[in-house]
């Protein structure tokens, strides 16, 4: 039971740091990328890439799978959001961002396989350790280090506050002399570096496989709305809450169902809470 | 639209013979193979075109939907020896069921949401199929029965597929032409202004879901018995994101245009090899170009250049200004 609640702790980490990079990508752009997942889902395997194929030392891969999530988000700022935004027709960036999603999914699987390859052992551990394996705190660690990072950078630095003037209204902080363009492609970048991170701290709990990005995009996507779209705070819970239902339920219930049970959650809290348990209720503009 | 109905109609009846008398002109089997898949993925598109191209609800989860058609069809006709026919419009109802169900919770929702609801939904119906192994075979699949004796050739099957698609063509054409259409288009382009003009925003949309359902249900029934053997490999969710681009491609808010966006998607990766093995690549690819390049779809694009070529450019309107009056008014606007 001890190795459930953990395991379900572990992924849960993964869900949070997803709903932590919408977050990141939506404070400024009022987008929710479809490509979020696949963000994670390339650094883990451009973190299992380095280290299998060119034997390069697990800190390095690390950077480079950061450089390769970082360089992903702002490509997708870029090419799918930059033009759509700038047109202003409210769902476009939808279409966009999903036809890149499925651009980079098809291409990872076509260059890397479809079958779902092991990602190497970062340090010296026996496989004996059991619930303190690196597998498990591996993505626990990052995420809290993600959300300490973010808050710090949101609360102490100037680039923080420039990101908060931006969430808080892209026009008046245009009038006040921001680049509200290259903030919003600064955060796409960001918030690729923390996914990739992510994904390469959580490589072994998920293997390196080419189809995670879209299942990530769904449940980062769950744990956000169920903890309230925006906060930081309801991402953390929001994933750690659905990680633990999720291996739970499949503990008590078996694993042919997990989906459904995600899904049931999210359409439980919306039901009852469409703002989610930390978000804010927001006037419906006419 | 001020074109006279004439060419319109001699085209349209054109069309119909051209496509009624395929199988008799047709080369080999698997052309006609292809122009009936055509046919059963348009009976879903012109459904979902419904949904998409004039509601504005981007549903990328109508390939669950699918599924539920297929399975239907595959299990009722295989295991129960029900009669296909009637078989097709059970599928048909309990795929409108279903997209019942599904739009009840999620239609509240807001855009993006709405979209990870359906996604959401075809990854769930992926899932059951494979969990639910004694009702659908799981990972092995189902063989699907042929339908009854005069379907039961190519081309008879063909003519049962323009048949149930040249119906639905009519209604959705019926239903985006009168009333019904505009408001749809009202609640697509506000939907805050459309609920102002007394649109039932929620009910309506809600309708129209329901019917893209029904289609989908008889399309999947169509689709299952055409490929004689599913498995839940058959309904990945980029068949969603395929019928999506057909829409998108075709242009939002007209009928032909994603007609047009059926044909050559589902033609084209089997006549250009390498396509083929990009797959759903090119897909993404063609749906990023038409987002960015011409986000109404290339058929308005066609449109604006038929326009263009029909009528001359209107003569310049230009005003030439009375240079002498100006000088005057401006002077003795100074010296006031």
């Amino acid at each position: 039971m001890l190795t459930v609640l953990v395991s379900g702790l572990a992924i849960g980490a993964l869900y949070a740091a997803t709903g932590l990079a919408y977050n990141i990508m939506f404070s400024t752009s009022k987008v929710l990328s479809v490509t979020t997942g696949h963000i994670c889902m390339l650094g883990g395997v451009f973190g299992a890439y380095f280290m299998l194929d060119f034997g390069l030392p697990a800190p390095v891969a690390l950077v480079g799978a950061v450089l390769v999530g970082a360089g992903f988000g702002l490509l997708t700022e870029v090419i799918a959001i930059r033009r759509v935004l700038a047109r202003s027709d409210e769902h476009l960036w939808l279409l966009s961002t999903l036809a890149l999603a499925t651009m980079v999914q098809q291409a990872v699987g076509l260059w890397w396989g479809t079958e779902p390859r092991p990602f190497p052992r970062l340090f010296d551990q026996d496989f004996t350790a059991g619930v303190l394996d690196q597998k498990y705190w591996l993505p626990i660690a990052a995420v809290v280090a993600m959300a300490l990072g973010l808050e710090f950078f949101y609360r102490r630095t100037m680039y923080g506050k420039v990101f908060q003037a931006v969430s808080e209204d892209a026009f008046a902080a245009r009038a006040h002399g921001i680049a509200t363009d290259r903030t919003r492609a600064l955060s796409f970048a960001i918030a690729g570096a923390l996914g990739g991170l992510a994904g390469f701290a959580a490589g072994q709990l998920t293997f390196a496989f080419f189809a995670l990005g879209l299942t990530l995009t769904l449940y980062g996507f769950i744990a956000l709305a169920v903890g309230g779209l925006g906060s930081n705070v309801g991402a953390l819970v929001g994933g750690i809450a659905l990680g633990l239902f999720q291996t739970v339920a499949t503990y008590l219930f078996g694993g042919e169902y997990q989906q459904t049970i995600a899904v049931g959650l999210l359409m439980v809290v919306l039901l009852v809470k469409p703002e989610g348990l930390f978000g804010s209720k927001k006037v419906r503009p006419v | 639209m001020t074109a006279s109905p004439l060419p319109r109609v001699g085209a349209l009846a054109i069309g119909v013979i051209a496509a009624a008398t395929l199988p008799l002109w047709v080369g080999d089997f698997y052309q006609l193979h292809l122009a009936a898949l055509i046919g059963v993925y348009w009976v879903l598109i012109a459904g979902l075109n419904l949904v998409v191209g004039y509601t504005g609800q981007l549903s990328i989860g109508h390939v669950g939907l699918l599924s539920i058609g297929s399975y239907t069809f595959a299990i009722v006709v295989g295991r129960y020896g029900v009669d296909p026919l009637l078989t097709l419009a059970l599928a048909g109802a309990l795929g409108g069921l279903c997209g019942f169900l599904l739009g009840l919770p999620s239609l509240r929702l807001p855009g993006f949401y709405f979209a990870m609801a359906t996604m959401a939904f075809a990854l769930i119906m992926a899932e059951l199929s494979l969990a639910q192994g004694e009702l659908t075979g799981g990972g092995a699949g189902l063989p699907v029965p042929a339908f009854n004796a005069p379907f039961d050739t190519p081309p008879g099957f063909y003519w049962l597929v323009l048949l149930v698609a040249g119906l639905i063509t009519w209604m959705t054409w019926n239903v985006a032409r009168l009333m019904w259409g505009r408001g749809l288009i009202a609640l697509r382009d506000s939907e805050v202004a459309a609920a102002a003009v007394g649109v039932p925003v929620f009910r309506l949309k809600l309708t129209v879901f329901t019917f893209s359902g029904v289609t989908a249900g008889i399309g999947g029934a169509l689709f299952a018995s055409l490929q004689s053997y599913i498995t839940p490999d058959t309904f990945i969710f980029e068949l969603g994101l395929f019928f999506f681009v057909c829409i998108i491609i075709g242009g939002r808010g007209s009928i032909l245009g994603p007609f047009v966006g059926t044909v050559v998607l589902t033609a084209l990766p089997e006549m250009v090899a390498p396509l083929a093995k990009l797959g759903n690549f090119f897909y993404g690819l063609l749906l990023l170009a038409v987002v960015l390049v011409v986000p109404e779809g290339i058929g308005h694009l066609i449109k604006t250049v038929i326009a263009r070529f029909q009528k001359k450019q209107p003569d310049s309107q230009g005003v030439q200004p009375d240079i002498g009056r100006l000088v005057t008014a401006i002077q003795r606007g100074h010296a006031s």
